[in-house]
């Protein structure tokens, strides 16, 4: 190989050095979102389930707990059968209250009513409210 | 021929299109908005208030059916309730601010309900509702019934934290229209909001001044998300900029090799 060649070689696996680097950082700016998007957190559920004493619901009452930041609420219908909501109103994002007498929720800024099974029984809510999984434990119930 | 069959489809849609708005604001309107005086001024005033930007039209209040093109229209068989006593304004409205006609209830104004004490429409209005702010409460509404000072004073209690709700709903709207999804914040926004409104109801400034630290620790809280938001944005600006210089440089690489093995060529 004369000496002319061996500066084209240099020169080549020098700007193709460089050219690997830069696309070694471009796949990683490419390939980190997916990853950030695909990887579970750490302990996320785990944190997120929120434990509540049994004796906190009365039968045929509710109670309203702070879940995941967000307004929930625990009812236990029948003795013994215990169900979760967010206590978010779907309409316009108020937080709704517990009407023991009629077994029902309402939502005092536009008078939105949902039933104890989180279903619209009228006003403008576009949807039911939304159901978060209740496990028991011992004495505890468990919510998310 | 096809293109004549198309033209002629395009004309219905046009012609049918006002039919259809036409029909959505039912028979109340129809016969309402053409007539002189207090039979059709309601419905001008209707347009634009924040009931009929939120499709809530003549019978989501009066009653009645829209569906009928005829006289039985407002009959009470059809739930039409026309429009109320000055006393019956609170329940009328509070079928939806079941909240608002709460705090107003136990207020100074509700409990003067009757005896002279304004209802719902004495601030807001009937037909041309707006979104309530506290350019409600102004010396030449409230000296109407009473002198200003105590109404003044719960303007001054509320205008800090009422400055903050419309700074995030602003910043939340300019957020959305970059694409962000706001709705969450905007939900509790408004949760927000609304409790902050039902507290002027309540026309007690002591309780207003007592709250107000609760709702600001609330709206710093959402400040910080979306300030966290904003940083993540100028974050995502900045390595955007970077990959965009990177790739630039990968061209001007590409070039440089290209030109090398060119350059090789000729030389042999």
């Amino acid at each position: 190989m004369d000496t002319g060649s061996k500066d084209f070689a240099r020169r080549r696996a020098l700007l193709a050095t460089l050219l690997a680097g830069i696309g070694a950082v471009l796949t990683g700016a490419a390939l980190y979102p997916v990853w950030r998007f695909l990887a579970p957190r750490k302990g996320a559920e785990a944190q997120d389930q929120v434990a509540l004493s049994r004796d906190q619901v009365p039968l045929g009452g509710a109670h309203f707990f702070n879940f995941r930041g967000r307004p929930a609420v625990v009812l236990q219908t029948r003795a013994g059968h215990f169900t979760a909501f967010s206590a978010v109103c779907t309409h316009l994002g108020c937080v709704i209250q517990w009407q023991a007498a009629e077994q029902r929720f309402l939502c005092p800024c536009h008078a939105g009513l949902f039933s104890a099974e989180g279903a619209v029984l009228g006003g403008p809510p576009p949807r039911p409210l939304e159901s978060l999984a209740v496990s028991l434990r011992d004495d505890q119930i468990l919510v998310g | 021929m096809r293109r004549m069959g198309l033209a002629g489809l395009l004309i219905l849609g046009l012609l049918a299109a006002p039919l259809a708005v036409w029909a959505d604001e039912g028979s109340c309107i129809q016969c309402h908005a053409p007539q002189p005086g207090a039979l059709g001024e309601p419905v001008a005033l209707w347009r634009g208030s924040v009931h009929q930007g939120n499709g809530i039209s003549c019978h989501g209040c009066h009653g009645g059916d829209p569906t009928l093109m005829s006289m039985e229209a407002m009959s009470p068989e059809r739930g039409f309730l026309g429009a109320p006593e000055d006393s019956a304004v609170p329940s009328f409205c509070g079928r939806c601010h079941v909240g608002v006609e709460e705090d107003y209830r136990a207020s100074a104004h509700g409990l003067a309900l009757g005896e002279g004490g304004p209802q719902c429409v004495t601030c807001h209005g009937s037909h041309a509702v707006r979104v309530a702010g506290l350019d409600l409460i102004n010396p030449q509404d409230c000296s109407r019934c009473h002198d200003y000072g105590r109404a003044g004073e719960l303007r001054t209690a509320m205008e800090q934290t009422e400055t903050l709700i419309l700074a995030l709903d602003a910043e939340l709207k300019q957020l959305r229209r970059i694409g962000i999804a706001v709705e969450d914040w905007q939900g509790r926004l408004f949760a927000l909001r609304n409790d902050f409104h039902r507290l002027f109801h309540s026309v007690d400034v002591d309780k207003v001044r007592r709250q107000t630290d609760t709702f600001q620790a609330k709206l710093a809280g959402m400040q910080d998300e979306v300030a966290e938001l904003r940083a993540e944005l100028n974050q995502r600006k900045w390595i955007g900029a970077g990959v965009v210089i990177l790739l630039l440089a990968a061209s001007g690489l590409f070039a440089l090799l290209r030109q090398s093995y060119g350059r090789q060529e000729n030389t042999e």
